[in-house]
């Protein structure tokens, strides 16, 4: 459904192309939950509003295509980009805190985006709002209540419901569990699946925490430096993550059950995009890395079913 | 690391702050509203020489709130704090306070927004060290920011360079620096990695350790990452609507939660090596009612345990296991492990 191929997106800047998102391809088909994930700076969420056509300068597309249901959204222009987005794309963004009016109610938002989008009565944008918010959970006598009287949970589902509203066949979110308590967070998570579930829209979830998305994704795609370094099989790559950076990740994390092990961590931090390290972006930092790394840039190799950009897995095999 | 179980019977650790009933409110609305906020009720803990103790919660729990009343920057409603033994509220002169700002600095969550990006690094270490260790000379005192830089893993090299050249851990380490400066007993984390990249996360929670173990400070470790507060601290403080909802040895208490809000947190941590859990998807998650709130446990609402002495008491601590308290009538009253949630 949605086919994003060579994908690059450049920011200009008066000292030079700084290039955040470097030549990602990937696909989402009908129904499924892609979730994405890399540290800060990565490009992840660069490569989301290139997906959506919501980049601002100084940000530009500087290669490669997204293909929407058969449409390449690159160049397309803002009259020919409204008629896909929200009615067959919508986004969820990071800060719900930030993303609602708080001079507005509720509902008059929800009125603001039908109108935008299509000719509507206002029956029909009453019963639709109502509707979309008993979906996430939330009474609809909160279409009266402004941002500031929600709590932080019900403002993310309220973004939510309204990115629902014309039953879209994909939703990007971005972090939209990052300001919330794991209580909050988990059962959020849970309602977006469930959702999914039931209107059989596709998700592409952009996170930096790797552990939230474990049970909720179906595809799993790392980025690492504006690269993709892993794409595979969510469960397959928790179980056999094959990217030394994937690898540290996995083991960045605590668990609270199971003894208690030192851990290290990542030793080193993310590089700038302005000047990326010569081979793998990755092997300052890597464990692994061996002399053909800082002079050989590798491309992706399939492994199975997963993609890994690493040089261990040049020739196809699984070892370390 | 303290290996599992090595603290059910902890060798005797001299007390090093203790809080008895403290109390904060907040009056909210305009002039004429007679609205407060109950930040923090009725909270009453210690914290030992040599130890990491993790205060864990949901946001609007009123942990922030306990760190800023210990670090005065708030005063109590009620209730006292005593360190080494002595009331906060008897620090009146100047050198008392620096004296105690000193012992029991302060490291803040936002590692871009406490450090004055106008000025060098050194800046603020070599301040520390002129404020906080008057008998030190001028001299020394670049020598000193060095040694400190190295213990938190810094290049002393940093000292010279501005905070916009630092990454978020690195600045992060300055902070802890900054307070290790200060040759502290104590010091105040407020979310110290919650604004760090996942792979940056674990080195700061083995600095912290590291300073427990090597240069013997304690730490009050302010989070809402119970897995993160299990792979560094000792103890655990559950708060839940600003009372102590469970307290204990972190792995009694993570292994045997009693309280049912306990249960709930440990329930939705999400770990890719467990199976999902299936528990919990009916709660929303919704912060509770602090603003004037009538007696009864907090909880009450969230709570599928709840009884109807739950609507008329508020529960307090009790010990159910050695050295674990939980403030729950029905774990109180059962006598086998209630689960709520798991």
């Amino acid at each position: 459904m949605l086919e994003v191929s060579g994908l690059s997106v450049d920011y200009v800047l008066d000292r030079g192309n700084v290039r955040a998102v470097d030549d990602v391809s990937f696909t989402v088909g009908r129904g499924e939950f892609l979730g994405i994930v890399g540290e800060s700076g990565c490009g992840k969420s660069t490569l989301l509003f290139a997906v959506a056509q919501l980049l601002s300068p100084p940000a530009v597309v500087a290669g490669g295509s997204v293909l929407f249901q058969g449409t390449n959204l690159v160049g397309l222009t803002d009259d020919q980009l409204s008629a896909v987005r929200w009615r067959d794309m919508s986004v969820v963004m990071q800060s719900a805190m930030n993303a609602l009016n708080p001079v507005t109610s509720i509902g008059a938002q929800f009125k603001d985006a039908m109108r935008a989008h299509g000719k509507y009565s206002a029956e029909e944008i009453t019963a639709r709002s109502a509707e979309v918010l008993r979906m996430v959970g939330i009474d609809p006598v909160h279409l009266r209540s402004f941002s500031h009287q929600l709590s932080g949970g019900m403002r993310q589902r309220a973004m939510i419901a309204m990115a629902l509203l014309f039953t879209p066949d994909l939703v990007i979110m971005d972090e939209p569990t990052s300001a919330l308590d794991v209580v909050a967070q988990r059962s959020l998570m849970v309602q977006i699946k469930e959702l999914q579930q039931a209107f059989g829209f596709a998700v592409i979830f952009v996170t930096h925490d790797m552990s939230l998305i474990s049970h909720f994704s179906d595809r799993l795609m790392v980025m690492y430096a504006g690269q993709v370094d892993e794409l595979g099989v969510t469960r397959q790559i928790f179980d056999k993550p094959l990217h030394p950076y994937t690898q540290g990740l996995l083991e960045a994390f605590p668990s609270i059950h199971g003894p208690r092990v030192p851990l290290k961590g990542i030793p080193g931090n993310p590089p700038s995009l302005a000047s990326p390290p010569s081979g793998c972006r990755f092997h300052p930092r890597c464990p692994s890395a061996f002399d053909r790394c800082p002079a050989v840039a590798p491309d992706l190799y399939p492994v199975g079913e997963t993609l890994v950009r690493c040089l261990l897995h040049e020739n196809g095999s699984p070892s370390r | 690391m303290t290996e599992p179980g090595a603290n059910a019977s902890p060798p005797p650790k001299a007390e090093l702050l203790r809080t008895e009933h403290l109390t904060r409110h907040f009056k909210i609305g305009g002039a004429l509203s007679r609205r407060t906020l109950h930040a923090v009720d009725d909270v009453s803990f210690a914290i030992s020489e040599r130890e990491i103790v993790a205060l864990a919660g949901e946001s609007g729990s009123g942990k922030s709130t306990i760190a800023r009343v210990l670090a005065r920057i708030y005063k109590p409603t009620s209730g006292e704090a005593y360190f080494e033994g002595k009331p906060l509220s008897g620090i009146r002169s100047r050198r008392d306070a620096l004296r105690y700002s000193g012992l029991v600095p302060m490291v803040f969550q936002d590692p871009f927004a406490s450090i004055n990006p106008v000025f060098r690094i050194q800046h603020g270490m070599l301040r520390c060290l002129k404020l906080h260790r008057p008998e030190l000379p001028a001299s020394q005192r670049l020598a000193e920011a060095a040694r400190v830089f190295e213990v938190v893993g810094l290049n002393p090299d940093m000292l010279g360079r501005f905070p916009y050249e630092l990454s978020g851990g690195q600045r992060q380490r300055v902070g802890f620096a900054q307070a290790l400066a200060m040759r502290p007993k104590l010091i105040l984390a407020d979310e110290p990695v919650s604004m760090l990249d996942v792979s940056i996360r674990i080195g700061l929670l083995n600095l912290m350790a590291k300073l427990r173990d090597e240069e013997g400070v304690s730490i009050l470790y302010i989070t809402h990452d119970i897995a993160s507060a299990r792979y560094v601290a000792d103890r655990l403080i559950v708060m839940y609507a600003g009372q102590i909802a469970e307290t204990g040895p972190i792995d009694d208490v993570l292994t045997h939660p009693r309280h049912p809000y306990t249960q709930l947190l440990l329930s939705a941590v999400p770990d890719p090596r467990a199976p999902l859990s299936v528990a919990a998807e009916t709660d929303r998650g919704e912060p509770p009612k602090v603003v004037d709130p009538a007696p009864g446990c907090r909880f009450r609402w969230r709570c599928p345990l709840a009884i109807d002495t739950c609507e008329q008491v508020t529960p307090q601590l009790a010990e159910l296991r050695p050295g674990h308290d939980a403030a729950c009538h029905v774990a109180q009253t059962s006598a086998e492990e209630v689960k709520a949630f798991l």
